[in-house]
């Protein structure tokens, strides 16, 4: 008897092991980066828009980059700042020095291969390869300044940029500039843009329904430890759904279909922080709101008149109205978190009396009537209406103009508004703030701004060597462009995500184009 | 017959030339530049007018028709401005899983919405009529995003039963197609029980009854075949609007289905996936309405002999 049932209890144990390797998509991660972490095999992130074109060079949309970061990689990383101070660092390329003002030498890491199959390494011929094609793509635009590229030897190259600029080596971490294989293309490879050196590859993607990478078994940088920008990957699968309502994507992640949900409702915030399976989180944002003026029509040519209505905007109402207080308000015109970020200057803080002390300054004498121009859906139509009853208060009638957002750009472009909402995300570029936003003539300047004195800070700040000198110029230039008042900073909204509360390694950026490399579900 | 159908298919030629002129210009006149949205924030006026040519953009608008046509001659209808897919490709991708749902949507409310308007028709001015008819109300009032919504929270959320979204299996069909053919079996309803109500007046119907027929017999052989006719034609036509109008219940369940797709070509003023969906949508309705007149003669060998003659 007694035999008999160590017999049974040696048979039960030796079960029990074997059921515990089959479990369900258990997975003991492989390689250095997971440590050896028990996970989950398959990563489901539910986007807020859809994947509509994976080919690099010829988009630009934030929901399509987020996927390209995991299977390519760039000459120059860009972190979240979280690592430390630096935030640009070397990515496929290694180093990099300007031998005079318009050359850069860069040196390529020699370890790096393509995942097509082949272990096509990455040479100095690739990387030609992409920057000449990108010249010829609606991507031109990240590489303002760009001349050419000259392969010195295999892992060396020369860029040739029309002028000295700080930020021409920031523009080489854009994912649209991502490495691609030469080989590939001149291979006749079906769809060679969807080969890059990262630690995903591409297994499927089915428009309107999802997008599926598998990790790459071989990736060259299989050995790099977890701590390196390149560490490989930790989920055998990451998929993304493009889930656009969102209140199913929030239920979609308390049903367990979902891992992530990417920009929950303010209003559904509540039903997910009850949830102990879900964890949300909320960090400062980057994505700057803000209430500008054509300042081409009268009567908002008139500067003080504007820092009039400026005074008049609750901005704390706003940023209530709109997202339930869940933003930070700002008084200048760059987006937090930029360098050379500025925020300390007086601005204009809500009071009625100094409003209507700045209008009889105006000398803009009688009612005013005008029209504020804004993207159909929230939060424009919340802002919209708080400043409508804004402005009412010191006798400007306002008639609200919403629009589908093709219509607004087009409408802003020509001139055609009066007062406009808009936003701007931007967290890496403080040129593609100033230029596109401020610059004169430019295609962003929705404003219709025109002004020497901020063109020449503007080029100033691109080109000053003397980072000191720089820094004071960018927040001379912040201080005068607030003075000015073509637009009247509103806040920078908060990015809250909701995700599986065993997410582990994931790396948010503020302005939405997370890192889901090393993400994985702890089990 | 044959010569019948040929000629309804001939008919499609001018449905083409109308619909695809239609939407060229409605979408030249409408704001937006599809040059700037492809070179999206930041772009240099250059590079804008650079995409602007590369499209031909920048040609009139009756010259951008007459290349599109000549296109559509030899089949091609352009690539995307936003994915840079081919139209056709792209719509025939989409096009089964909207089948599937109107397809599946319409099974739904026929097989809810026919043996209930005739039960409401036996049962005028009972109770069961009224039920009935709340029902119908209750249908045709209710917006289907929010019943998708609730389905998705009780069903999906709390029983399980069936998942929030997406198109994995035919699990993921049952709720949007309830979604969708919840509306449609409230209106199909009223109008077998209107149908129902008029045949069931008919002499012939008395007449029946006196030769001695089961009431059951005398209701589904003599009383609805002969009221099918006002039902098929509210399917079809419903069966067309479904086909193209289910965006806001495939936003809902995350369902690649048309609507969704030409919306959203729409916001992006995707000007040849907008025009060539419309009309790949216009040749579907046609041949929809052709298959519910093949489908009356069928039922009707008065209409059949309509067409032979026709023909």
């Amino acid at each position: 008897m007694k035999k008999l049932l160590v017999f049974l209890m040696a048979a039960l144990m030796i079960a029990a092991m074997a059921v515990a390797g089959c479990g369900g998509g258990e997975k003991k991660a492989d390689n250095a980066a997971g440590g050896g972490v028990a996970h989950k095999e398959k990563l489901v992130i539910g986007t807020d828009a859809d994947i509509n074109n994976l080919n690099l060079q010829k988009q630009q949309d934030a929901a399509n980059n987020v996927i390209l970061k995991n299977t390519h990689q760039t000459l120059v990383f860009f972190n979240n700042g979280s690592q430390g101070k630096e935030r640009f660092v070397p990515g496929l390329a290694t180093d990099w020095k300007f031998v005079d003002d318009t050359h850069i030498i860069m040196n390529l890491r020699k370890d790096v291969y393509f995942n097509d199959g082949k272990k096509t390494p990455m040479t100095a011929d690739d990387v030609k390869f992409t920057l000449d094609m990108a010249m010829k793509n609606v991507i031109k635009s990240a590489l303002a300044g760009f001349v050419k590229c000259t392969v010195k030897d295999k892992h060396q190259i020369e860029i040739e940029i029309s002028s000295y600029n700080n930020e021409f080596i920031q523009s080489l971490s854009s994912v649209p500039l991502s490495i691609q294989s030469k080989k590939a293309y001149d291979d006749g490879v079906k769809e060679p843009w969807l080969i890059g050196t990262g630690p995903y590859k591409f297994d499927k993607w089915v428009q309107g329904e999802y997008c599926r990478l598998n990790k790459v078994k071989d990736y060259w940088g299989n050995s790099l430890p977890a701590t390196e920008n390149f560490a490989p990957g930790v989920s055998d699968v990451i998929e993304f759904r493009p889930m656009i309502e969102a209140s199913a994507r929030v239920m979609a992640l308390q049903a367990g279909e979902i891992d992530v949900c990417v920009n929950p409702p303010i209003s559904d915030l509540k039903f997910l922080q009850d949830d102990k399976k879900v964890t949300v989180y909320e960090q400062p944002g980057t994505r700057l709101f803000y209430f500008a003026f054509n300042v081409e029509k009268k009567p908002w040519d008139n500067q003080k008149l504007r820092q009039a209505v400026a005074c008049a905007i609750d901005k704390k109402s706003v940023l209530d109205a709109a997202l339930n207080g869940k933003g930070t308000l700002q008084k200048t015109i760059l987006n937090r978190g930029l360098w050379g970020f500025y925020d300390e200057m007086p601005g204009y803080d809500f009071n009625l009396e100094r409003a209507k002390q700045l209008m009889k300054e105006s000398g803009v004498t009688g009612p005013i009537k005008t029209t504020l121009t804004y993207a159909t859906g929230a939060p424009y139509e919340q802002i919209a209406t708080v400043i409508q009853a804004n402005l009412a208060k010191i006798g400007i009638t306002v008639d609200l103009v919403p629009m589908e957002q093709a219509a607004l750009k087009a409408a802003c472009k020509d001139g055609k508004q009066n007062l406009f909402l808009w936003r701007w995300n931007e967290d890496s570029k403080v040129d593609f703030v100033y230029r596109d936003l401020f610059y004169t003539g430019s295609g962003s300047n929705y404003h219709h701004f025109a002004d020497a004195k901020a063109d020449k800070m503007i080029d100033d700040v691109a080109t000053l060597k003397d980072q000191k000198q720089r820094m004071e110029t960018g927040i001379e230039l912040q201080k005068y462009l607030v003075d000015q008042c073509p637009q009247v900073p509103l806040y920078i909204a908060n990015l809250v995500i909701a995700y599986n509360k065993d997410l582990k390694g994931e790396y948010f950026y503020g302005g939405g184009n997370h890192d889901w490399r090393h993400a994985y579900i702890a089990k | 017959m044959l010569k019948y159908v040929v000629n309804r298919l001939l008919s499609l030629i001018p449905v083409i030339l109308v619909t695809s002129f239609m939407i060229y210009w409605a979408m030249s006149l409408t704001e937006g530049d599809p040059a700037m949205m492809i070179a999206g924030d930041g772009a240099s006026q250059e590079m804008i007018e650079q995409i602007r040519h590369d499209l031909g953009l920048d040609q009139p608008f009756l010259l951008q028709y007459f290349n599109y046509m000549k296109g559509m001659l030899v089949g091609d209808m352009g690539k995307s401005y936003v994915t840079n897919k081919d139209v056709f490709a792209t719509f025939f991708q989409y096009l089964p899983n909207t089948l599937y749902l109107g397809g599946s949507a319409v099974i739904i409310a026929t097989i809810v919405s026919i043996p209930l308007g005739i039960y409401t028709a036996i049962h005028q001015n009972t109770w069961k009529d009224t039920a009935g008819m709340v029902f119908a109300l209750f249908g045709t009032s209710m917006p289907n995003f929010w019943l998708g919504l609730m389905l998705i929270i009780i069903f999906a959320l709390h029983l399980r039963l069936f998942p929030t979204g997406g198109n994995f299996g035919w699990k993921s069909l049952v709720l949007p197609a309830v979604t969708v053919g919840f509306g449609l079996a409230a209106l199909i309803t009223r109008i077998t029980r209107s149908s129902m109500l008029d045949v069931m007046r008919q002499d012939y119907m008395t007449t029946a009854r006196a030769k001695g027929c089961s009431e059951k017999r005398v209701i589904y052989k003599h009383g609805l075949k002969n009221a099918l006719i006002p039902i098929i034609t509210a399917i079809g036509l419903q069966m067309s609007l479904v086909i193209t109008g289910s965006v806001l219940a495939e936003t809902v369940f995350s369902w690649p289905g048309i609507g969704r797709l030409v919306y959203e070509s729409i916001t992006r003023r995707d000007i040849p996936m907008v025009t060539g969906s419309i009309i790949l949508c216009s040749i579907l309705m046609c041949i929809i309405n052709l298959i519910v007149d093949l489908v009356y003669a069928f039922f009707d060998p008065r209409i059949k002999a309509q067409y032979s003659k026709k023909g």
